[in-house]
C-alpha cells in the first residue's frame, strides 16, 4: 500500500508535467544550451572557431551557466508542490485518503525528481548524441558524469524547494524564498567564500557546504582527470575527496527532504 | 456496510471492497486487471440499522490557535449507521472539529477514534473507511472530471471503472471529459460528492454538502445521504441549512463558541427545551366562544386568533382535546395543521448568546 500511494502521487506529478509541456520545454532548453555552448563556445577566444567541440570543452564552457540554470529549475518545480495544494484546498481531500504525509512528500519528490531527471537526460542526452556524431573520440564517461551530477544538483534544489513549500504558508513568500535560496547559493556564498582568504584545505571543506560548489568540484575533478592524464588526483585534493563530495550531495538532498517531512507532519491543513 | 481487504490471487495486490452482507461484487484488480467475484459473508443479525456501537468517537478534543480556543474540550459520539447532523453558527468550530476527525489538524489534546482506530496513531487504517466532502471543494483543474476521479480511485485502490457511473449518478455525466477548471461551483460540488462516494465508504463525512447547489442538486445530495444510510453507512453531515438537516438526521450535535451545547435527536432536544408543538386550526368562521373554550383546555399554553385561524401552543396530549372543544363550541373546522418544534427553534435556543 505504501508503494501504491507514493507511486500514484509520483505518477500524477509526472503526467501533470507532461500535459503542461514542462518536460519538453526544459528538455529543449537543456539541449539548446549544450549545443550552443558546444558549437559557439570557442568563437570568442584568441583564435575564434565555429563548430562542435569535445565533451570536456562543452562542459567547461557551459558550467558557469548550468550552475545557475539547474538550481532555478529545481526550485521552480518544487516550491508549490505542497503549499500550492494546501492553498487551493486539494491537500485536505488528498490527506483524507488512506495516505500518510510522508508518502505525499516522497511521492511528490519522486515524481518531480523524475520530471527533472527526464528533462536533463533527454535535453543533454540528445545534445550529446549530436555532438558525439560531429567530433572525434568522444569521452562518453565525462559527459555521463556531467549528466548524473547535474541531475543530483537538480535534486538538491528540488529538495530545498520542498522544504520551503512545507514550511511557508503563502505562495508569494515561497517565491521570495526561491529567489533568496538561489541568490544565496549561486551568488552570495561563492562571493563571500571567494573574498575571504582561507587555507586551501579549508576551501575544500567550505565547498562541501554549498551544493553548487560541490557540483563544480565534481565536474572539475573529472575534467582534470581527462586533461592531465598523468596527474595524481590524490595529491591535488584531500584524501577521498570524491567520496566526501558525493556524501555532501546526498546529505543536501536528504536533510532538507527529511526536514520537509517533519514540518509537513506537524502542519495544520 | 462491511469492509473487506482481499488479496488478488494473481498479483497479491491488496484491494479494499465494501458492500452489504451477502452482496456479490465484481472486482477488477487495479494493478493486474484480473477480474473476479467476491461475496460478502452473511451476517446472522437482522438488517443493520443504528447500533449502539460508535463509528466516530471524539473525546475531550481541544484545539487552540494562538490564544483562541477554536474547539474547547469537545466530546461526542456518532453511532454506527446513523445520520448525525453537526450544527453551529459560523466560526463555532465545525470545520476545525471535522478536520481534527480526519487528522488534518493536530489537536492540542483529546482523542479521536474512527471505527476504533486512533486517528493520530493509526491514521491510515482509520481513513480507509472514510469518504470526505470538504467545505472548500478543490480538484486538479488541469485534469478532466474523470481523470480526477481516476486519481482518487487509485489512491483508494479501487477499480477505475467505478468512477464514470458515479459521475453520471451525480448528474454531470455529460461533463466527464471536461476539465474541472471550467466547472461551475455547483458542478464541482456534485463531483466532490462523487469523489466522497468512491468505493461505497462505510463512513461519509460531509462538510456543508449543499454549498453552491441549486434546489435540484440539494435534493440529489439529500437522496444520496439517505441512500448511503440505507446501505448501512454512517453519515456525519455539517450544514447550516437546518430544515435539510432536520429532514435527514437521526441525531444532531450543536456546537457554539467551540463547545458542544447539545447532542440528541431533535424531538428529545425539543422536550429538553420544553418546546411545544403548534396546532393551527382553520375554521369556517371564528368566534370569541371558540377561542375561550380552547384556552380552557388543559395543556394549552398560548392561543392566538389570526383571521379565521387559531394558532395554539400546547403539549402533545392536548391536541385531540382541543379539536373536540372547538367542535363543541360550534366551530366548523376546515383544516388542521400541526407544526412540530423545528430544528431552527432548537438551534436558536442553544446558540443564543
Amino acid at each position: 500500500m505504501i508503494v501504491n500511494a507514493i507511486f500514484s502521487i509520483a505518477k500524477k506529478e509526472i503526467m501533470d508535467n507532461i500535459r503542461n509541456l514542462w518536460i519538453i520545454i526544459m528538455s529543449v532548453i537543456f539541449a539548446l544550451f549544450a549545443l550552443v555552448f558546444s558549437y559557439f563556445g570557442s568563437s570568442f577566444g584568441a583564435s575564434p572557431e565555429l563548430g562542435f567541440q569535445s565533451f570536456a570543452f562543452t562542459i567547461a564552457s557551459m558550467m558557469i551557466s548550468v550552475v545557475l540554470l539547474i538550481p532555478i529549475i529545481g526550485l521552480m518545480l518544487g516550491y508549490a508542490a505542497i503549499l500550492g495544494e494546501i492553498e487551493k484546498g486539494s491537500m485536505s481531500s488528498l490527506l483524507s485518503y488512506s495516505v500518510s504525509r510522508i508518502e505525499v512528500i516522497l511521492g511528490k519528490f519522486i515524481g518531480l525528481g523524475c520530471v527533472l531527471f527526464l528533462s536533463i537526460l533527454i535535453g543533454f542526452g540528445v545534445a550529446g548524441i549530436i555532438i558525439a556524431a560531429n567530433i572525434s573520440n568522444p569521452n562518453y564517461g565525462n559527459y555521463l558524469l556531467f549528466i548524473v551530477a547535474s541531475v543530483l544538483l537538480g535534486f538538491v534544489f528540488l529538495s530545498l524547494a520542498m522544504l520551503l513549500s512545507s514550511i511557508l504558508k503563502k505562495r508569494s513568500a515561497a517565491i521570495g524564498g526561491v529567489v533568496f535560496l538561489w541568490f544565496f547559493f549561486a551568488m552570495i556564498l561563492p562571493i563571500v567564500v571567494g573574498s575571504i582568504e582561507l587555507p586551501t584545505d579549508w576551501i575544500y571543506g567550505v565547498n562541501l557546504l554549498n551544493p553548487i560548489s560541490t557540483y563544480s568540484e565534481i565536474i572539475s575533478m573529472s575534467m582534470l582527470l581527462e586533461f592531465l592524464e598523468s596527474v595524481d588526483i590524490n595529491q591535488m585534493y584531500p584524501p577521498n575527496y570524491n567520496i566526501w563530495l558525493l556524501l555532501s550531495t546526498i546529505a543536501w538532498i536528504a536533510i532538507p527532504l527529511l526536514l520537509a517531512i517533519l514540518t509537513f507532519k506537524r502542519r495544520d491543513i | 456496510m462491511t469492509v473487506k481487504t482481499i488479496k488478488c490471487p494473481k498479483c497479491k495486490n491488496e484491494i479494499t471492497v465494501s458492500g452489504k452482507p451477502g452482496e456479490k461484487t465484481q472486482i477488477i484488480c487495479p494493478k493486474c486487471s484480473s477480474k473476479g467475484t467476491f461475496t460478502f459473508p452473511k451476517e446472522n443479525s437482522k438488517s443493520k440499522t443504528i447500533t449502539d456501537s460508535f463509528t466516530i468517537e471524539v473525546n475531550n478534543l481541544t484545539k487552540s490557535y494562538n490564544n483562541f480556543k477554536a474547539v474547547d474540550n469537545v466530546s461526542f459520539n456518532v453511532k454506527s449507521g446513523e445520520i448525525f447532523g453537526f450544527l453551529g453558527p459560523n466560526g463555532a468550530g465545525k470545520t476545525t472539529t471535522i478536520k481534527s476527525i480526519l487528522g488534518l489538524i493536530n489537536a492540542n489534546s483529546g482523542e479521536i477514534k474512527i471505527n476504533g482506530f486512533d486517528i493520530k496513531k493509526r491514521g491510515k487504517e482509520a481513513k480507509k473507511y472514510i469518504g470526505y466532502l470538504p467545505e472548500k471543494i478543490a480538484f486538479y483543474d488541469n485534469l478532466t472530471a474523470l481523470q480526477n476521479l481516476h486519481f482518487y480511485a487509485e489512491m483508494k485502490n479501487i477499480p477505475k471503472e467505478e468512477c464514470k457511473p458515479l459521475i453520471e449518478e451525480m448528474g454531470i455525466g455529460n461533463e466527464v471529459n471536461k476539465k474541472v477548471g471550467k466547472f461551475s461551483k455547483g458542478m464541482q460540488q456534485r463531483l466532490g460528492m462523487a469523489r466522497a462516494l468512491l468505493g461505497n465508504p462505510p463512513i461519509l463525512i460531509l462538510d456543508e454538502p449543499s454549498g453552491g447547489l441549486d434546489p435540484r442538486g440539494v435534493a440529489l445530495i439529500r437522496n444520496k445521504i439517505k441512500e448511503m444510510k440505507d446501505k448501512g453507512s454512517t453519515v456525519f453531515v455539517s450544514s447550516h441549512i437546518l430544515a435539510e438537516v432536520q429532514e435527514v438526521c437521526d441525531r444532531v450535535g450543536i456546537i457554539d463558541k467551540g463547545v458542544i451545547v447539545a447532542e440528541d435527536s431533535v424531538s428529545k432536544l425539543s422536550v429538553k427545551l420544553n418546546l411545544k408543538p403548534k396546532l393551527i386550526i382553520e375554521l369556517e368562521k371564528i368566534s370569541e366562544k371558540i377561542v375561550e373554550s380552547v384556552k380552557k383546555v388543559e395543556g394549552v399554553e398560548k392561543v392566538e386568533a389570526i383571521g379565521v385561524m387559531i394558532h395554539i401552543t400546547c403539549n402533545q396530549k392536548a391536541k385531540s382535546k382541543i379539536i373536540i372543544s372547538v367542535e363543541k363550541a360550534g366551530g366548523d373546522i376546515v383544516n388542521i395543521q400541526t407544526k412540530e418544534p423545528s430544528l431552527e427553534e432548537v438551534f436558536m435556543r442553544f446558540t443564543e448568546s
